[in-house]
């Protein structure tokens, strides 16, 4: 008994070291990299003591100032995605926990069927319509794709929130003198800010992180981090290593911060609805 | 202030018709109670007065306008739900104040409207908390609050005591029989609880699967019950059901007999010899010994509750039926012993069988 149960908090302990190495090793290594003096990033066997140096982050600034124009618009397309996202994921699920009908509860199955095809399938086509309205190479194109991917996770997230304030706290605000979208905007909105602080979490990561769409649709104008950063791979000078290091620090560092800070909410968010019979 | 007139308002959820038309009339600051067994109609009648269902049929006025298609903001009423309904993010003042700000009112007007109704139901300490840091009995005085600062003309109540327990609901009856004198408003409440109904209201609606039983003053209802449903829902506990068979009927009265029951003449109408009907008797309105009553039944003490003041005696009466009689006084009885109850047959009434 007592030694089952140590055997279980060891258990535990070696679970939780083993998680934490796999995700966190790749990061501090990074992390280390970008303020190692260059000729010790690869030394073999790793050194640990080393003169931390800013000299990769000053480089960075020096040779690759289109990567932080390029973070200015991974900033835009990330803030206008997760501003998208979320006012289309609450609308709707609000719609979708307040109605029902046989089409709206067909139409859910569908917003998940949906999101189980690979993206890049329905998306690709769009390129030469993209092309045609001129919103190539601009910050809306990407912003109403990254929108768009989230919209129907989104949407029943946000319907599973708002299935948890009561319906009478509408009908108060219908008889106090409120139309749906005051009722919306003054009581739906406030009570479900948890659920929706945790959609836009799941769109801020994705859109400041990703590449593929961003390669496709933008090429100068909106021209995102992730991009800039591959740029400095292929660069024909051969890779600089400790730039391209700093720059990953640059480009995780706002992110980490972000998620750590909604973390509370994140996971309020993917255990909504588990404790509801 | 406003009365209301129902013209044989109908409400169907799909195919049920759940309000089969009904028809009343509510005079300006008149305190009406709707009563009834549950899944009867009654908050969704309220509803639709409220403007939160739709009517299917029939029309509502409110103050001489007819307003089916009127938004509830429109029709200047407010409704205290049973489960309370407040908004649980914003303070006991911004639930107060809500609609007044939806109105854009000025603020000088909001706050002295706000400050008024806290006065009234003293909330004056606690206008700053959240309806979370609040008793049972606090949010439902805020609900009320919330109902009052609008200046309605009709006040709608669901069933708004029924959370509470027994004390603070003796204490919040009063309380909305004072503020219903203070403000003078009409006033609209739902209750299953008699006591509540009896209470408060100037006049009672019975409702009974979605139409007007009756409609009447609390003891009209007690004294002259209009059908048996109406008999056996209003008073507790509840009346008795003997089946008695006519065997005479004269002008205005018909004389009834059963083996349990001796013969004696009620008032009633519309019945012939030989018909089967039904004999309504209070437990109230039964007293030891039938030798010298004019009416009587004869049975079987099957159970005795004494509660002091009371005596409640069961009754299996020689036709097997069940009867309760309320003697007003301790007292003791032997089951199983043989009894006679009498009652005087002016408070007996005869229903169809
Ligand atoms: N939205 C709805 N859809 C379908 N049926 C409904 C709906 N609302 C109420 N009903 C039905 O209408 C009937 C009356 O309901 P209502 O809530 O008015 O009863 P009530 O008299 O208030 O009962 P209680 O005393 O239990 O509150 C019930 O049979 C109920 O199932
Ligand atoms: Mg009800």
């Amino acid at each position: 008994m007592r030694s089952g149960r140590i055997l279980v908090v060891a258990g535990k302990a070696v679970a939780v070291a083993a998680l934490l190495t796999w995700s966190l090793v790749p990061i501090a290594f990074v992390v280390m990299s970008s303020v190692k003096p260059g000729q010790e990033i690869f030394a073999v066997p790793t050194v640990y003591a080393f003169e931390p140096t800013l000299e990769h982050y000053a480089e960075l600034w020096r040779r690759w100032g289109q990567f932080f124009d390029g973070l200015i618009d991974s900033a835009i397309i990330t803030a206008g995605a997760t501003a998208l996202a979320i006012i289309a994921s609450t609308c709707a699920g609000y719609v979708y926990s307040r109605n029902s009908s046989r089409f709206l509860n067909a139409s859910v199955m569908f917003l998940i069927v949906v999101r189980l095809i690979p993206p890049i399938v329905v998306t690709l086509p769009l390129f030469p319509l993209v092309n045609i309205m001129g919103l190539n190479d601009t910050h809306i194109v990407l912003m109403v794709l990254y929108a768009t991917f989230f919209v129907s996770l989104g949407t029943v997230l946000m319907r599973t929130f708002i299935d948890q304030i009561p319906r009478e706290l509408d009908e108060a605000a219908q008889i106090d003198g409120a139309g749906r979208l005051t009722i919306l905007r003054r009581v739906i909105v406030p009570l479900a800010a948890p659920g929706i602080l945790a959609v836009a979490v799941f769109v801020v990561v994705f859109a400041w992180n990703e590449f593929l769409f961003a390669f496709v649709f933008t090429a100068t104008k909106a021209k995102t981090a992730p991009l800039v950063i591959s740029e400095m791979i292929g660069s024909i000078d051969g890779v600089d290593w400790g730039i391209l290091f700093a720059a990953s620090t640059t480009q995780l560092a706002p992110i980490l911060i972000f998620v750590v800070l909604m973390n509370r909410y994140l996971v309020a968010g993917l255990t909504a609805g588990a404790t509801k019979g | 202030m406003a009365g209301l007139r129902l013209e044989n308002l109908r409400k169907k959820f799909g195919a049920i018709e759940i309000i089969k038309g009904v028809d009343l009339d509510i005079s300006d600051g008149e305190f009406v109670v709707f009563v009834g067994p549950s899944g009867c109609g009654k908050s969704t009648l309220l509803r639709m007065i409220a403007g939160l269902e739709d009517i299917t049929a029939g029309d509502l006025f409110i103050d001489g306008a007819r307003c089916n298609e009127m938004e509830p903001r429109e029709r200047g009423i407010a409704m205290v739900f049973q489960s309370y309904a407040l908004y649980p993010h914003l303070s006991v003042f911004d639930n107060m104040s809500f609609g007044l700000t939806l109105d854009r009112r000025p603020k000088a007007e909001i706050e002295a409207r706000v400050r008024e109704a806290a006065r009234i139901l003293k909330l004056e300490e606690l206008l700053h908390r959240r309806p979370a840091q609040l008793s049972g009995g606090q949010r439902q005085r805020v609900a009320i609050g919330r109902a009052i600062v609008r200046k309605p003309s009709v006040f709608l109540f669901d069933e708004p005591l029924s959370n509470l327990d027994a004390a603070l609901r003796m204490d919040m009856r009063m309380e909305i029989a004072r503020l219903h004198k203070e403000l003078g408003a009409t006033m609209i409440y739902v209750t299953h609880d008699q006591v509540e109904a009896m209470t408060l209201a100037d006049k009672i609606v019975v409702l009974d699967g979605g139409k007007v039983q009756q409609v009447g003053a609390p003891i009209e209802l007690y004294k002259k019950p209009a059908n048996r449903f109406v008999a056996g829902f209003i008073g507790s506990p509840k009346m008795n059901f003997l089946d008695v068979t006519v065997t005479r009927v004269a002008d205005g009265s018909a004389q009834v007999e059963s083996p349990s029951v001796a013969p004696v003449a009620v008032q009633a109408s519309g019945f012939a010899a030989g018909d089967r009907a039904v004999l309504g008797v209070r437990p109230q309105a039964l007293r030891d010994g039938g030798a010298t009553a004019l009416g009587s039944i004869k049975g079987h003490v099957s159970l005795v509750e004494r509660l002091g003041h009371e005596t409640i005696v069961s009754l299996d009466t020689a036709s097997g039926e069940r009867a309760l009689a309320a003697i007003p006084q301790d007292a003791t009885y032997e089951p199983g012993s043989a009894v006679t109850f009498g009652f005087d047959p002016g408070a007996a009434h005869l229903f169809a069988a």
